[in-house]
């Protein structure tokens, strides 16, 4: 028997026989805003109608939404730091929990970063979350730790669709780190991640994304960080595991004078399929963006980093910089990049892109065996430093040095 | 005496041309060999040769090191038996903090056939004593251990990298490529007071350079000069002098004059 929500004990069967009915009437049944239950019936509806969004390089024929089941319960994610965060007046607290003390404040943002209704998997994620988490960092409140979600998808579920929510007040500043694993399964398992940051006037964000999840698992996620004037944010977005990722990645400068410094890392093997579409959305005047991506291909590894620059219509002065490099360690990986700039002023201060694909570099193997390095040890050096700017923009040491022994034990 | 190093008729190849034509050298122990040569003469060759970057093609000849053809090993193995490449242009390596290096460099160095490179790892305490000693005598502050290697180093910072690896590797046959290019005249002093620190009755230098300058500073027993790819001349200190004052082209004309 699967279940919708907390509270709720209808059975809802496969996504292919549940109806825009059955999820109106769960949402009620869990006493949800009636916001949420109209959000989730048209998202519902709207996947309904919906063609699969055309992802070319993006392998999923072997994904059968129709026969996938609901996760059984909505398992609240691992919250480290809550305390901590408490102390200071700061909320970070599973979102299933924050829609009954804070409805209003979850309404009036949730659906303004990753709009529900852009594909159909965007749907999908809207109608069906079950669970996810809420934080609320209030005005000039500084918080020194890093706090840390992780997301699970338990043995024996087949889907879950967790929704991240932060809302960071103005002049405030916060780490947070969410993490995505699941366990091994004998057939396909989605995680349909949404993630929503709306970071305030002058506050500044270090956001850290890890998708580790097992071979068995599609990643489809959305990723939007709004910033407000004069706000900051700096990301780092990294792409391990799934045997499919495809995520799409937002930073907005929004307001004047706001601005992103985001890395990222992508590392595909065995028969992986990463896909990044990373854009870097320009709306304010005078903002900033750099993104770094570093791609890692071996095996039958295939990685596609889709990176886009979008100068609104509306931006002026805006100055910002988009650059892929990618690392092939063995002749059937594959990566595809893809970087584009979408110019709609005359008005930029500056605007480029650049992306490198190779083999590690020969001299630098040598320059390495010359000091009694063998070659295998050199490349694994050689790729961790391709890392280095990326693992060094993670918010938290202990982190930092799982991700990159991962990373390690993989080349 | 089996720690000299011995160059038997080597012929190198680079990209289908052929650089050196047959090369003879010895170099002792204990003892500085210097070989001179204007541009284009195979020196650096030379150097590529015997550390074994793939490029450079043997085609014909040996050099064999403390009972071996070291040609037949690869880079790798000829670095864990004691020779040594100061690099002309050492590599850039993003990412790669000196430290790292240094400490990867060691302990490929200390590892064992079939013992667990954990047991021979040198420990975290005593590497960290030993590279701030290194860096001490080259007058390395201690952000530099952190920095990425050869990233954006100047000049002077790069040959004192590669003498700072010398220092920690203790090679006992040391290769120097052109150190003196691209130094100022006090980066040239850190960097030649590094090499005669390190100098020791068990270990041989080749020194590589176009001009005699850096042999002021690093004094060799033997020069030897270069040209075409084969040794033309060989003598002590005193030929050195000679060549800064006289240059090449009087060797090459009695070269030229006894070949024909």
């Amino acid at each position: 028997m699967a279940v919708l929500t907390n509270g709720s004990t209808s059975p809802l069967g496969t996504l292919g026989t549940l109806s825009v009915a059955q999820v109106l009437e769960h949402s009620q049944a869990a006493n949800e805003p009636a916001w949420l239950t109209e959000m989730r019936g048209a998202a519902w509806s709207a996947f309904q109608q919906m063609e699969a969004p055309k992802w070319r390089r993006t392998r999923l024929d072997e994904l059968h939404l129709e026969t996938l089941q609901l996760a059984a319960h909505p398992h609240a994610p691992e919250l480290l730091g809550a305390d901590k965060a408490a102390e200071q007046g700061a909320i970070f607290v599973p979102l299933r929990d924050a829609l009954t003390t804070h409805a209003d404040l979850i309404g009036s943002k949730m659906g303004q970063g990753v709009p529900p209704l852009a594909n159909r998997y965007s749907a999908l994620r809207a109608a069906l979350w079950q669970n996810g988490t809420f934080l609320y960092v209030p005005r000039n409140v500084e918080l020194e730790a890093p706090l840390h979600i992780r997301y699970t998808l338990p043995a024996g579920e087949q889907a879950h669709f967790p929704y991240t929510l932060v809302i960071v007040e103005a002049n405030a500043r916060v780490s947070l780190i969410e993490e995505h694993i699941s366990v091994e399964s004998a057939t396909a398992t989605l995680t349909g991640a949404t993630t929503e940051l709306f970071i305030g006037a002058g506050a500044a964000i270090r956001y850290a994304s890890i998708q580790q999840q097992n071979r068995t698992t599609y990643h489809i996620g959305g990723q939007v960080i709004t910033l407000d004037r004069d706000a900051s944010g700096e990301w780092v977005s990294f792409g391990l595991g799934g045997k499919v990722q495809h995520i799409e990645a937002e930073a907005r400068m929004q307001g004047d004078g706001s601005r992103i410094e985001w890395h990222g890392a992508t590392f595909a093997t065995e028969q992986q399929n990463l896909v990044i579409v990373p854009w870097l959305r320009h709306i304010g005047t005078a903002t900033e963006s750099h993104l770094d991506f570093k791609t890692v291909v071996a095996d039958q590894g295939y990685s596609v980093f889709d990176g886009m620059i979008k100068i609104e219509h509306d931006s002026h002065a805006t100055s910002t910089r988009l650059e892929e490099h990618a690392i092939h360690l063995t002749p059937n990986s594959r990566s595809d990049s893809i970087p584009g700039l979408m110019i709609d002023t005359n008005d930029v201060a500056k605007a480029g892109h650049a992306s490198t694909s190779g083999q590690v570099d020969e001299e630098q193997i040598f320059y390495m065996q010359a000091r009694g390095i063998n070659p295998a040890d050199a490349k694994r050096l050689i790729v961790m430093g391709f890392f280095e700017t990326a693992l060094s923009a993670i918010p938290h040491e202990i982190t930092r040095e799982q991700v990159a022994a991962h990373i390690e034990g993989r080349i | 005496m089996p720690n000299e190093l011995h160059i038997k008729d080597l012929r190198v190849e680079v990209k289908g041309q052929e650089i050196l034509k047959g090369v003879n050298l010895t170099i002792q122990p204990g003892t500085v060999h210097a070989v001179m040569g204007p541009n284009g003469s195979g020196k650096s060759t030379l150097a590529y040769a015997i550390a074994g970057h793939p490029n450079y093609v043997v085609t014909g000849g040996e050099v064999i090191y403390k009972g071996e053809n070291i040609l037949e090993l690869d880079p790798a193995e000829r670095s864990k038996l004691g020779i040594f490449l100061a690099f002309q242009y050492p590599v850039a390596v993003p990412g790669v903090t000196v430290a790292n290096f240094l400490r990867a460099a060691l302990n490929a160095h200390r590892a064992q056939p079939n013992v667990d490179p954990k047991e021979t790892a040198i420990p975290m305490a005593q590497f960290r004593k030993q590279i701030k000693a290194a860096m001490q005598d080259l007058s390395m502050d201690d952000g530099f251990a952190r920095r990425y290697l050869n990233e954006g180093f100047s000049g002077g910072e790069k040959k004192r990298l590669e003498i700072l690896q010398m220092s920690m590797l203790q090679p006992s046959m040391a290769v120097m490529d052109e150190t003196d290019s691209g130094l100022d005249i006090d980066a040239l002093r850190v960097v030649s007071e590094g090499v005669n620190r390190l100098l020791n009755p068990d270990m041989g230098v080749l020194v590589i350079t176009h001009y005699q300058r850096l042999l002021n500073y690093i004094k060799p027993q033997f020069v030897s000069v270069m040209m075409e790819g084969r040794i033309v001349r060989s003598g002590g200190p005193e030929l050195a002098l000679e060549l800064e004052e006289r240059g090449y082209d009087w060797i090459k004309e009695e070269v030229v004059g006894s070949l024909n």
